[in-house]
């Protein structure tokens, strides 16, 4: 059940390591890759149908179509400020395989004509930024980067400061230019996000990883694995009430109880599954009753009324109270809210203070009300999706789970 | 191009912004974030309309219009968004009207009482802020009271570009704040109390001495320099004396301040309320005094092109050399609205062809045994024994003159000033009569 396109070199001894990295077969993708012209390349990717594996699953080739067709200096923004709780994936491109990233990074670079790339790493991941940095300055020695290479890139890693916001890819930007990490007003036609007012392009760790399979193999080669819309692989992270949480690549459209189950080893202390958050914090919540027939892609999940996201599961158990759950999803999203629109800044404090309320089993009809009116105004009325988010995450607990939180009323 | 606003045809220009049009056309738009000057940010939310068409609700200050647009500020739905917005931008709020300087100009109250009108829902702790904090030239912050609009912070980034301020903390507890150590300090500052649109930027000098909703307002122009920026004056009666200015406010001219003012040309006020209260001359003594022959008058660059006509006419028929001189202060002036003609009605003495040259007034003052000073500054630092001296002022003066008269200062005058790009403008007396006849009426009783 596991596929290992991204990961197949996760668990090979020291393949951070350029020598390591070059026995099992990092930078061959390059050979292909320099006989093509630029376009072509953004043609196979655009025939994969790879989709951007932070969360928002857009179509990958069209973003890269559009920042090639814009005129300025070009640059290649590698957003790996991974801080959705419950997604834990790229950090292991990170630490267990950076120079795929870096090979990824050359061919993202060609193709769109960048010479210049940063990649923006969250604060928090300081070792694995180091074991970046150390395969960064392999390569420049190696000559796959920098001026003697083939094709000249230049890679700097820019750590930021602890903002969940700015994984947002334009509050990511601002971050980037020296700014508070707030989001931007978004565009009313189609256009690259813009660095420094110079087209840019955004894009995860793992799609840009994912790239120099699909060079040296083919977009066919992708569109092998997953399903017709969502071609391909994911990292899927596993965690919560379960007995080996981790991360483990499979293809897209396998059953999640089957992963759940297999790749998983099933819910901790042989307890019932209660509930799954699907991909990370910000996906609403689906209890197991809906599960039957969910399968881990966008358009299932979406179907019955969540998201795939990141990909990161969250199993919670027959025991666990989804008051409590709420409750600390909702003191991350009271932390992380940047501030900048009234409904989210002020909205994720006061849905965090009433959950205060439930937890004291002090709360009234009224507050239920509350809660469901604050949402409403979260959602649809700001920037960016921080808020809508949060809005998602307290009506699926409120639509699965109503149950629990009336008990909580006096 | 037409666009449809609440089922009313309203012309306008492709690309315009939406918020634009609606405040041009006086269409009810409730906004924090978006000023005219300083453009959108996009963060406060509250100028949300609803778009035929559009899934969501957009905001305003983000949308421009194209052929068909058809918008709604008053269906239910929208209505429902705006209040639910507004509840939370008083969430956090201390609701303290009634010790705040703000009240009855609070952007927060009006649109309460358009939009909110619901019974408090609070029922969890208020997030606490800072009170009271000195920001320093002139401006208080109390940051429980700031919705976040960045106004401020826009204003001291990209229009001063001296950049003090700028938001710290996430979320609930983001405030606005200046770097420990540092303070608000750029002759424009006094400008955020101004742009503050409710009561977390309060004015030092202003704070507690007037309800707002006291005061009286006339349109004039601030005498500070040759700007010519464009002022409200407010002023009322104070209990048991005399009315009283108690401040500028800047008046939105595009072509000349926009919606801003220097410090220095905002506490000018005070001039206006330090009025000549000693003794006052008799017209008859002047008239005697005027038999000599070697007379001299100098007149300020700063009164009105009607009163410098009326003082160059009076001149001539009483055969008096008249001089003005103006103002000139290298150090003041700056590369935006600031300055170093700090006469505000330079150009009008030049139409006038009142002569200007210094050397020949130093030469004609020598001789000079009878000097009449209209009003002007500089004549109190030059040697002025063995002269006899007639003072028209408009100010209080100490002076050891043969005479005194006391005229209105501007805020109780109308009249004409040019500014030192030569654009023409009037200025308008405030509706209370000033005890001090004006310049003009005395001069035709001489």
């Amino acid at each position: 059940m596991i596929t290992k396109i991204v990961s197949k070199n996760f668990e090979i001894p020291n393949s951070h390591t350029m020598e390591v990295a070059l026995e099992n077969g990092r930078y061959s993708s390059l050979k292909s890759l320099f006989e093509k012209e630029p376009q072509e390349i953004i043609e196979t990717i655009k025939q994969s149908g790879l989709r951007g594996k932070g969360g928002g699953g857009a179509l990958a080739g069209n973003k890269w179509q559009i920042v090639n067709d814009w005129d300025g200096t070009k640059y290649v923004v590698v957003n790996a400020d991974e801080s959705e709780p419950g997604t834990f994936k790229d950090r292991r491109i990170l630490s267990l395989d950076p120079h795929l990233l870096i090979e990824g990074i050359i061919a993202t670079c060609y193709a769109v004509s960048s010479n210049i790339s940063y990649i923006y790493v969250r604060g928090e991941y300081e070792e694995f930024s180091d074991v970046l940095q150390a395969a960064i300055d392999e390569a420049y020695e190696k000559n796959f980067l920098g001026n003697g290479a083939k094709y000249k890139v230049d890679i700097t890693i820019h750590r930021g400061a602890g903002a969940y916001i700015c994984g947002e890819k334009s509050a990511l930007l601002e971050s980037l230019e020296g700014n508070r990490g707030h989001p931007r007003l978004k565009p009313h036609s189609p256009e690259p996000e813009f660095y420094f007012g110079e087209p840019t392009l955004v894009n995860n760790v793992e799609t840009i990883a994912s790239v120099p399979f699909i060079v040296q193999n083919g977009a066919d080669a992708y569109r092998a694995y997953g399903t017709e819309k969502s071609p391909g692989t994911l990292l899927f992270a596993i965690s919560g009430n379960i007995n080996k949480p981790g991360v483990y690549e499979a293809e897209f459209g396998v059953s999640m109880l089957d992963y759940i189950e297999k790749i998983g080893g099933g819910v901790k202390n042989g307890k019932k599954l209660k509930a799954v958050i699907p991909g990370g914090a910000s996906t609403p919540v689906l209890p197991a009753g809906l599960l039957k027939d969910a399968k881990l892609d966008y358009e299932s999940l979406k179907s019955i009324g969540s998201a795939l996201g990141t990909g990161g599961m969250i199993i919670l158990d027959e025991d666990a109270s989804m008051v409590k759950a709420l409750k600390n999803l909702l003191r991350f999203y009271h932390h992380e809210s940047c501030g900048q629109c009234t409904p989210c800044r002020e909205g994720t404090s006061w849905s965090d203070k009433i959950l205060d309320r439930f937890l004291a089993k002090k709360a009234t009809k009224e507050d239920l009300n509350i809660l469901r009116s604050v949402s409403k105004t979260m959602n649809g009325k700001t920037i960016c999706v921080f808020a809508p988010a949060a809005s998602g995450v307290i009506d699926g607990f409120l639509e699965h789970f109503e149950a629990e939180f009336l008990e909580c009323i006096v | 191009m037409k666009i449809i606003i609440d089922n009313t045809e309203i012309e306008c220009q492709e690309g315009d912004l939406l918020i634009d049009v609606m405040l041009k056309n006086s269409v009810k738009i409730p906004h924090f974030c978006y000023q005219e000057d300083l453009g959108a940010n996009g963060n406060c939310r509250m100028c949300m309309v609803e778009i035929k068409g559009a899934k969501r609700p957009q905001i305003a200050c983000d949308t421009f219009v194209c052929e068909n647009l058809e918008v709604s500020t008053k269906s239910q739905n929208i209505t429902e968004v705006k209040r639910s917005i507004l509840e939370l931008e008083l969430l956090n709020h201390p609701v303290d009207c009634p010790i705040c300087d703000q009240a009855g100009e609070c952007k927060l109250q009006d649109y309460y009482m358009d939009y909110g009108l619901y019974d408090s829902h609070q029922n969890t702790p208020k997030t606490k802020k800072g009170k009271h904090i000195d920001l320093g030239s002139n401006v208080m912050l109390d940051q429980e009271r700031c919705v976040l609009c960045t106004r401020c912070v826009r204003f001291t980034s990209n229009i001063t570009k001296t950049g003090e301020l700028g938001i710290i903390g996430r979320g609930d507890s983001a405030r606005v704040a200046v770097a420990p150590g540092r303070e608000l300090n750029n002759p424009y500052a006094m400008n955020v109390v101004e742009l503050c649109p409710v009561g977390a930027l309060t004015s030092k000098d202003f704070r507690f001495a007037q309800r707002v909703w006291f005061l009286d307002s006339t349109k004039s122009i601030c005498h500070g320099c040759s700007r010519g920026c464009n002022i409200h004056i407010d002023y009322n009666e104070t209990k048991y004396s005399d009315e009283k200015v108690h401040r500028f406010r800047s008046r939105r001219n595009n072509s000349i301040n926009k919606s801003f003012l220097c410090d220095y040309g905002r506490l000018s006020y005070k001039e206006l309320n330090n009025t000549y209260s000693g003794e006052v001359s008799k017209v008859e003594d002047l008239k005697q005094l005027l038999d000599v022959d070697k007379k001299l008058a100098l007149a300020s660059p700063s009164l009105s092109y009607q009163q410098l006509e009326a003082i160059k006419e009076f001149c001539q028929n009483k055969n008096i050399e008249l001089f003005s001189l103006a103002y000139i202060d290298n150090s003041f002036g700056d590369n935006w609205l600031k300055t170093n003609d700090m006469s505000a009605n330079f150009a009008s003495v030049k139409e006038l062809s009142i002569n200007t040259n210094e050397s020949e007034f130093l030469k004609s003052f020598e001789n000079a045994t009878l000097v009449i000073n209209f009003d002007h500054k500089k004549l109190s630092d030059m040697e002025l024994t063995n002269k006899k001296v007639v003072e028209f002022t408009s100010s209080q003066i100490k002076s050891s003159s043969e005479l005194i008269f006391s005229f209105a200062n501007f805020a109780h005058e109308s009249g004409t000033l040019i500014n030192c790009d030569g654009i023409k403008q009037q200025f308008f007396a405030s509706k209370y009569k000033d005890k001090h006849p004006r310049l003009i009426e005395i001069l035709e009783e001489l």
